[in-house]
């Protein structure tokens, strides 16, 4: 899944010069990886291609402060990554005000009974789909391959709460693969 | 690389999309004279709310005459109490505007159509945010005051002076004839200072990097602990007192200012120095030359006019790259 | 037959992250439990397929827009990347000063003689370093002079303070500049000197570039803030 930084030195250079060709080779190279991250959070691709044109904005503005200590990719991986964790927060707490605390944490070993029958949708549209704050801690979880120990920092949960979230996308989902 | 200096400075004269913000209240009944103006009176408009923002929000402020102060709360509220002064005809056409959304709240002065320099109301915020707030701050004309903020926090002035206290999330402080004033920074982020006629003043700041410049200012750093330090100066003078950190790089470039590091008990450091037609001095002896070598602590002239001076002091485990024209470099002990 | 584990504790034991003696007791009930069993499989199942969904890629129409708004913004940028081939001009420069031959830095025939072998003419040398200096500072010149034309159309936008303080300081900067090129013009091979002009040239590219940004946003008003920002 991780590719491996094989840019040429010079890219880096040129992109904190303001070279745009060179921003554009840079997102050729991570906006597919990025686009995934921030679709998959988001649950929309339409929404994950704002956050895509919001963090390279962001990149451009923020990489001349970038001092090559690590790959360039994992500093823009970063980026995007708390980019959208910022996203999720504030939808999170849009949600919190306009209905109260969305308690969707029932019982979670059983798949809900309401849900249309087995039709083979396909899994990236069925992670898509999964309710919001189940579906952040199984992409980071088992998509990007965090801990739940990172994950419950990254959102603000508890350590428990990020497996318990973990484990309810994991039903709802392997309905879809049987 | 540059950062365009107040490349947001823009949303000064944001023309904010209709607001929840209700009209401001009406002004009172008897014109409050705070002192005379060139022509009418100057009077006050106050405005106030409250606003719900919760953990790690974020709160912007955007103003071009008057001062901001910003403190933490402890609660999860923002509070806005704007004060306009200026006379009843101007004052009516200038308006706070208030800008809230999940996480956010944007505060910003809103001229309307006018531009910066053909009005003349200043409007003073006071704020006080929840101590998890991510602060920017942007004003013109007027002093920036951040305290006790716990998040990020950038502010930005052209001609006024930036002061934090006990604020350790400072990422960003910018000014062009104003002093920046830092107590109390500390975060594992690159921080940026800049004053162009100003001073820069830092006490006990922590950060992975520092990058700081002035042209005719001073820079006077006590107690930072810091990986990296960059330094520029034209005409001012650098000062560090404090500690060295272990594998540290000081890299201090100035014109006619001196370099001055005042430091205290330390393991030992590289240095490395040069200055066209200013004198070194260092009141540690250097080992030039490894084990048994050479110890100097005055420079020696270089192979024509300028003088240098590189050794090792102690276990060389910091290292300063300092230059000055015609500005002395001086290493002391506390 | 143990009563069963809860979900949870199954996907942990799924993803084998169990501390030691709770895996060995999951490991137990599951091995007897075929209905247990089922759910641990189906749990690695949709794991390993989610591990395994291929990257998606965005619209083409993403790329524009992003190019859009970083040309809108790269404006002041332009001037840094003429600095940062300024920079590279004298850090040539430089590098002959040093005593490198300009054949070494650009593997073609030397278009000028090395320093190296003038050093016993010293006055051959020295007007050597003359013209390369006089090269070097006319690319600065004119990017000084585009950059102060930018700031002379717009310095009806700054308040009259600013603007002077920014004039005082600029002269500060040419100051700088005038006693390095000074010095430099006096000991043509010394780095402390060299040093002091490159520095100083940048001290008032970067003022330049900071007065022009600031020019722009106090006289183009209000800027379209990107969507969700």
């Amino acid at each position: 899944m991780n590719r491996t930084d094989d840019v040429s030195p010079d890219l880096v250079e040129r992109c904190q010069a303001g070279d745009v060709d060179a921003f554009e080779e840079l997102y050729a190279r991570h906006s597919g990886r990025i686009f995934s991250l921030a679709a998959r959070m988001a649950g929309s691709p339409e929404t994950g291609e704002d956050l895509l044109q919001e963090i390279f904005l962001q990149a451009y503005r923020k990489i001349g402060g970038f001092k090559g200590d690590a790959a360039v990719g994992t500093w823009l991986y970063r980026l995007a990554l708390n980019h959208c964790l910022d996203f999720v927060r504030s939808r999170q707490a849009k949600m919190d005000k306009a209905t109260g605390t969305i308690d969707d944490d029932r019982s979670a070993a059983l798949p809900s009974r309401h849900e249309s029958p087995v039709e083979k949708i396909d899994l990236e549209r069925a992670v898509q789909q999964l309710p919001p704050g189940c579906r952040e801690a199984f992409v980071l979880h088992d998509i990007e391959g965090y801990e739940h120990r990172e994950i419950a920092k990254m959102l603000g949960i508890a350590e428990g709460t990020s497996k318990s979230q973990v484990f309810k996308a994991r039903m709802k989902l392997r309905a879809l693969l049987t | 690389m540059r950062l365009t200096f107040l490349a947001a400075a823009a949303s000064v004269f944001l023309l904010s999309a209709p607001s929840a913000f209700a009209q401001p209240p009406a002004p009172p009944a008897r014109p409050v004279r705070l002192y005379q103006g060139r022509r009418a009176p100057e009077q006050s408009d106050r405005v106030s709310r409250k606003i719900k923002l919760g953990r790690d929000g974020r709160v912007s402020i955007a103003n071009i005459s008057g001062e901001i102060v910003v403190s933490a709360g402890g609660g999860d509220e923002v509070t806005i109490d704007a004060v306009k002064h200026g006379d009843r005809g101007s004052l009516d056409r200038v308006r706070i505007a208030i800008d809230d959304r999940p996480g956010r709240v944007d505060i910003s002065t809103d001229y309307g159509s006018w531009r910066f320099g053909s009005n003349n109301v200043s409007v003073d915020y006071m704020v006080t945010v929840p101590d998890s707030t991510m602060l920017d701050v942007k004003s013109v004309s007027g002093d920036v005051r951040v305290t006790g903020v716990k998040g990020s926090v950038r502010a930005q002035s052209v001609s006024g002076n930036i002061s934090t206290n006990n604020a350790p999330g400072v990422e960003w402080a910018k000014t062009v004839s104003g002093n920046v004033d830092l107590t109390g920074v500390a975060n594992d982020a690159d921080i940026s200072v800049q004053s162009v006629s100003g001073g820069v003043r830092a006490n006990g700041l922590k950060a992975r990097s520092l990058d700081v410049n002035t042209v005719s200012g001073e820079i006077t750093l006590q107690s930072a602990t810091i990986e990296r330090l960059n330094a520029r100066l034209v005409s001012g003078t650098f000062e560090y007192g404090g500690a060295l950190v272990r594998n540290g790089r000081y890299q201090v470039t100035a014109h006619s200012g001196d370099v001055r590091f005042t430091v205290t008990d330390n393991p030992g450091f590289e240095l490395d120095a040069t200055s066209f037609s200013g004198e070194i001095r260092s009141a540690m002896p250097l080992t030039i030359g490894g084990n048994g070598g050479v110890t100097v602590t005055r420079s020696r002239p270089r192979r024509g006019p300028g003088q240098s001076l590189n050794g090792t002091y102690g276990d060389g485990s910091a290292r300063l790259e300092l230059r000055s024209f015609s500005g002395n470099i001086v290493i002391s002990k506390k | 037959m143990s009563p069963h584990p809860d979900g949870v504790t199954l996907s942990e034991f799924a993803d084998d992250a169990l501390p030691a003696t709770a895996a060995a007791d999951v490991r137990q009930h599951v091995t007897s439990c075929a209905e247990c069993q089922a759910l641990v499989q189906s749990l690695r199942d949709v794991r390993r397929a989610a591990a395994r969904l291929p990257q998606l890629q965005p619209r083409p129409e993403v790329w524009t827009r992003v190019e859009r708004a970083i040309r809108a913004e790269a404006a002041p940028r332009r001037a840094t990347f003429r600095w940062s081939w300024l920079a590279a001009a004298a850090a040539l420069l430089l590098a002959v000063l040093a005593g490198y031959t300009l054949a070494d830095l650009r593997r073609q025939p030397a278009a000028a003689p090395s320093v190296a072998a003038t050093s016993d003419d010293p006055a051959a040398a020295a007007q050597f370093v003359e013209a390369e200096l006089r090269q070097a500072e006319d690319h600065y010149q004119k990017a000084f002079t585009k950059l102060q034309q930018s700031v002379n159309d717009g310095k009806g936008s700054l308040d009259p303070q600013t603007a002077a303080t920014l004039e005082q300081n600029l002269a500060v900067v040419d100051q700088a500049i005038s006693e390095s090129r000074a010095a430099l013009r006096a000991q043509p091979t010394s780095a402390p000197a060299q040093a002091s002009l490159l520095e100083s040239f940048k001290s008032k590219i970067a003022l330049l570039e900071d007065t022009v940004a600031l020019i722009n946003e106090m006289r183009n008003g209000p800027s379209l803030k990107p969507k969700g920002t």
